[in-house]
């Protein structure tokens, strides 16, 4: 495949050259660099051949702006990284939103963070920002936003139509969990257009990363998503062993596979809690915190914490297990599976849960692969992608599970591949512990003060929402020259507006919550 | 007091009698309905509930009463005040008026009437006429919302709701209450009319908007629906109104169908009550089991379930009292 | 919405069997504890703010050095000033005050890691109260001192 794409792209950019990269250290196979005229070409060339547009991310290299696009494939392993120089006096570059349509809130993003002008889009506005913000945040230099800039950014079109009325669903709403907003165009009950508004958590974590070094940022990776602090604690420690070339102890992957997918488990099952909460079933939520609960007593006493474990340290682990560890996994795994049955009765049978779920937000695979949605969504439109299998980090390669997928791509769907993700999970956790032998827990000589060599890496993992696509780019120092945050629930939330057009309000929340956003972690 | 009651009659005499003992059971039997369902909620969801506040928490409902009538009472700026006032308070008038008629024991009846059942109906339609105001005169979008959803269940639901009782009346051959239960002396209605039973069930949970079609108060989609802008005192006139209209319900679903206030060895009113809360205890035990349906089919399931079976089942009725 | 009898069966006895699940739940016992009648044990790696260990020769003395290590490792210099005084006969400092701003810190453990003295751990206080700001900002010595003499 990479072949393929190789020549194929290499026919579009005549004159610039396509380079191989080392995957193994960059995290992508193929590298270009593409004039700005080009770009729509070549995003046109990865939309023919089956390719969805991972990230958009834009780094201030002060002589010039580089926006770096990655493209990678649901069916093969196949990463590319398209980069295009922009001048930092003016910086204009084209859009892609016409092409892919995760583009549109990525270009929106890097608009108010760095102030690239994207020819074309719809809709260029704040996403996360707000006219108080004087400078181009994310510039290395100040750059100030100027008065027509903030004008044209702040221009929200909100039109209320003859036979329709706008609603707030949130900030402050009990289905949003948490502090998303809403915006509904409603027609009686019926939704006409749905606009979500971003930034009310936003804490700007990828600022704070080019100010502290690659140690102190540790802390952070928890506090984004805080449901998925042990995924994001691994994408993010895995991502800069790779970078610095650092190999991790046998054991030490096996305790990271074993507490991220115990972190897995939480997450689903709190997830399937506030989910059935949403559609009015408020038991099920105790349910699942007596089960939550067990997990914690599993993770408190490893690491010291219930929610932000920040627990993996570059080349292994802050600590090793305590002797009661691996007991006491082995004792949740089997009341688990016993509890499964349970839920069987008290949800998935439901006659009035099957109704409410069926046959609404369905999402296609064309369009999953466009907007650039993953994880149980993605494998819910019915596309067997998991990063776990694709990129195992860890000492996921060894681990043996089918990949759940749906059949017909609605919110049931997604229910029924979470309830299956987490039998995975299960089995994933019984099998690292039957691997799990004596030895060290964290690499010898890892250096107390990271000082990565010079280049970028795009490292993924499979988080409990989907992709999580770390991009850093060192420039040699102790702290990172960038760190670019691929999350996933950004771009599920993005898939929304188009799946509650037209549908009941009650069907809106229901989709809400089938997508399992966290919302620190869209706004970071 | 016998020259109390020569100079204003028997019949005021009991009335008003009855008026001031149907407050207080209004007031008592909300009360320990609210501790009744944090009981049962905590206890299903495998936590205890409340316990601090007296033995078992049993003074709780005290407290918290205390509380909500000590709270300021706030009027939202926006609000259309004269609707908004008198919501909370119109909503009490049907329950009060439907206690009048229940006949907890043979002659534990404020006032027995031969239409009593038809004053429960024409006065619960009220209910529906408060929640309006409320939604409307709260002047957001969320409570109109709620207010317009409330509107559509209850009419949907009535009707099944006396088409379910028309057979019960059929068969014991009056509308007054107490001829209902002195009609079940043998085997109840409950035993002839099954079908009836749940049809009425079905709907009485319906009308009085708890899980799983509580959608006018849903508040995973319209926060809190129709009381979304109430608070303290007025919040808690709802609050008491939907817990006294529960017991109603249940009220008319033993009176109708499962022998009212007969039972063996304990008094009558023991065995009324008895069932009564066993089948409020039902009610609570759905909403703490199950989702809330949707609006589309919270009305399809009265109008092409409910409304054609509860028509089947009285015309076979008629037909079979008529052989 | 199918309205075949298999299918009205299958719904009500999905119905039936929720029931079923939640009646079951009511007679199981209770799985919450109550706080706080009932405390559970704290978990001995539990990151509570940060207390001073004592020295290891001489344990009425803590055995932090005020080499500044944890402030400059601090990412979000939560470690306000450290400060400590070299005694008669000894090799190092010893601190004499370690002002911890509790309302910044997030408890990452970076400042134990580094310490190359093993002067710093995590402390088992979990539920820490205050009135105002300043209530959160600890000295640690102080607080090593008043432990000692209890």
């Amino acid at each position: 495949m990479v072949e393929r794409i190789k020549t194929g792209l290499s026919e579009i950019l005549r004159a610039a050259p396509v380079a191989e990269a080392d995957y193994t250290a960059k995290g992508y196979h193929l590298f270009a660099e593409v004039a700005a005229s080009d770009l729509q070409g070549v995003a046109r060339f990865f939309d023919a051949q089956g390719f969805y547009l991972a990230m958009i991310a834009c780094v201030d290299y002060k002589e010039y702006l580089e926006l770096v696009y990655i493209f990678a494939n649901h069916a093969e392993l196949c990463k590319v990284k398209i980069a295009l120089k922009v001048d930092p006096a003016k910086p204009v570059a084209p859009t892609l939103s016409q092409i892919f349509d995760c583009a549109c809130w990525y270009e929106r993003e890097i608009r108010e963070f760095y102030g690239v002008l994207f020819e074309g889009h719809p809709n260029l506005t704040y996403l996360f920002l707000h006219e108080g913000i004087d400078h181009y945040p994310l510039r290395k230099a100040q750059v100030p936003v100027s008065a027509a800039d903030k004008r044209a950014m702040a221009a929200l079109p909100v039109a209320d139509g003859e036979d329709s009325f706008s609603i707030n669903l949130g900030p402050q709403h009990p289905s949003t969990h948490g502090v998303l907003r809403v915006v509904l165009k409603m027609d009686g009950e019926y939704i006409e257009d749905a606009q979500p508004v971003l930034g009310y958590l936003h804490r700007m974590h990828e600022k704070m990363a080019e100010n502290r070094g690659y140690v102190q940022f540790y802390a952070n990776t928890g506090r984004m998503d805080y449901l998925g602090a042990m995924a994001f604690n691994l994408g993010y420690v895995t991502a800069v062993e790779r970078l610095c070339g650092i190999a991790v102890p046998e054991r030490a992957n096996l305790i990271r596979v074993i507490c991220t997918e115990l972190n897995r488990l939480q997450s689903h099952l709190m997830w399937l809690g506030a989910y059935l909460a949403d559609l009015g079933a408020l038991t099920p939520f105790l349910y699942v915190f007596d089960d939550r609960e067990q997990i914690h007593d599993i993770l408190e006493p490893v690491t010291g914490s219930r929610l932000t474990y920040a627990y993996f340290r570059f080349g292994g682990l802050y600590n090793d297990v305590d002797d009661q560890f691996a007991a006491k996994t082995r004792a949740f795994v089997s009341r688990l599976r016993s509890r499964f049955a349970m839920y069987e009765k008290l949800v998935t049978g439901n006659v009035i849960f099957l109704n409410r779920t069926r046959g609404i937000g369905v999402i296609t695979k064309e369009r999953a692969r466009k907007v650039g949605v993953s994880g149980p969504v993605l494998r819910a439109a019915g596309i067997p992608m998991d990063l776990r299998k694709m990129e195992p980090c860890a000492a996921y390669g060894a681990a043996s599970f089918a990949v759940p997928v749906g059949t017909r791509g609605d919110v049931l769907d997604s229910y029924v591949v979470r309830v299956k993700e987490m039998e995975n999970a299960l089995k994933i956790i019984e099998q690292a512990l039957a691997a799990m032998g004596e030895g060290p827990v964290m690499a010898e000589k890892v250096p107390k003060k990271l000082k990565p060599p010079k280049g970028d890496i795009y490292h993924c993992v499979e988080t409990p929402r989907g992709e999580l696509g770390v991009y850093i780019v060192s420039d040699e120092t102790d702290t990172p020259y960038r760190m670019k945050w691929r999350v996933p629930s950004f771009s599920n939330l993005m898939i929304f507006p188009e799946l509650a057009k037209g549908c009941l309000l009650a069907d809106a929340v229901a989709i809400l919550g089938s997508l399992d956003l966290v919302i620190p972690e869209i706004d970071r | 007091m016998e020259q109390l009651i020569s100079i204003i009659g028997a019949q005021a005499f009991t009335m008003i009698a009855g008026l001031i003992g149907v407050i207080a059971f209004v007031v008592v039997n909300a009360l320990a309905l609210t501790w009744a369902e944090r009981k049962v909620a905590g206890h299903m969801q495998r936590r205890i509930g409340p316990k601090e506040v007296g033995p078992y928490g049993l003074i709780q409902p005290i407290a918290d009463a205390i509380k909500l009538l000590g709270k300021e009472i706030l009027t939202p700026g926006a609000v259309d005040k004269p609707l908004y006032v008198i919501a909370p308070i119109l909503i009490f008038v049907p329950v009060l008026v439907s206690f009048i008629v229940i006949p907890f024991d043979a002659r534990l009846v404020v006032s027995d009437i031969g239409v009593g059942i038809l004053v429960i109906l024409a006065f619960s339609s009220l209910t529906v006429l408060s929640i309006l105001l409320a939604g409307w005169g709260s002047n957001n979008k969320y409570a109109l919302m709620g207010a317009v959803r409330s509107i559509a269940q209850n009419i949907a639901y009535e009707i099944p709701l006396l088409l379910a009782l028309l057979p019960v009346i059929m068969i014991a051959g009056s509308f007054s209450l107490t001829a209902i239960v002195e009609a079940q002396k043998g085997l109840w209605f409950v035993v002839y009319q099954p079908v009836a039973f749940i049809i009425y069930f079905i709907a009485a949970v319906a009308e009085t908007n708890r899980t799983p079609f509580d959608l006018p108060e849903a508040e995973s989609e319209l926060v809190a629906g129709y009381h979304t802008e109430y608070s303290g005192m007025r919040f808690a006139l709802f609050f008491l109104a939907e817990y006294t209209n529960m017991f109603i319900v249940s009220a008319i679903a033993v009176t109708f169908f499962l022998g009212g206030y007969q039972g063996p060895i304990l008094p009558g009113v023991v065995w009324f009550l008895l069932k009564a809360y066993l089948v409020v205890f039902v009610i609570m035990w759905l909403k703490w089991t199950y989702p809330r349906v949707r609006f589309d089919q919270l009305l399809n399931i009265s109008w092409k379930v409910l409304i054609p079976l509860a028509f089947i089942n009285l015309l076979i009725t008629g037909g079979i009292l008529k052989l | 919405m199918t309205l075949s009898p298999s299918a009205f069966i299958t719904a009500a006895w999905s119905l039936l069997a929720g029931l079923g699940v939640t009646l079951k739940a009511m007679f199981s016992p209770v799985v919450t504890s109550q706080y706080p009648r009932e405390l559970l044990t704290i978990a001995p790696r539990f990151r509570g703010h940060t207390k001073l260990l004592a020295d290891k020769d001489n344990p009425a003395k803590n055995a932090c050095t005020a080499c500044q290590i944890c402030v400059k490792a601090c990412p979000s210099s939560s470690i306000v000033k450290v400060d400590g005084e070299k005694r008669e006969g000894e090799k190092r400092k010893t601190g004499t005050s370690y002002i911890l701003d509790f309302t910044t810190c997030s408890q990452c453990g970076v400042c134990v890691e580094v310490c190359p003295f093993d002067a710093l751990d995590f402390s088992a206080d979990f539920n820490p109260a205050g009135f105002k700001r300043e209530d959160f900002h600890y000295d640690l010595v102080k607080e090593f001192d008043k432990r000692i003499a209890s």
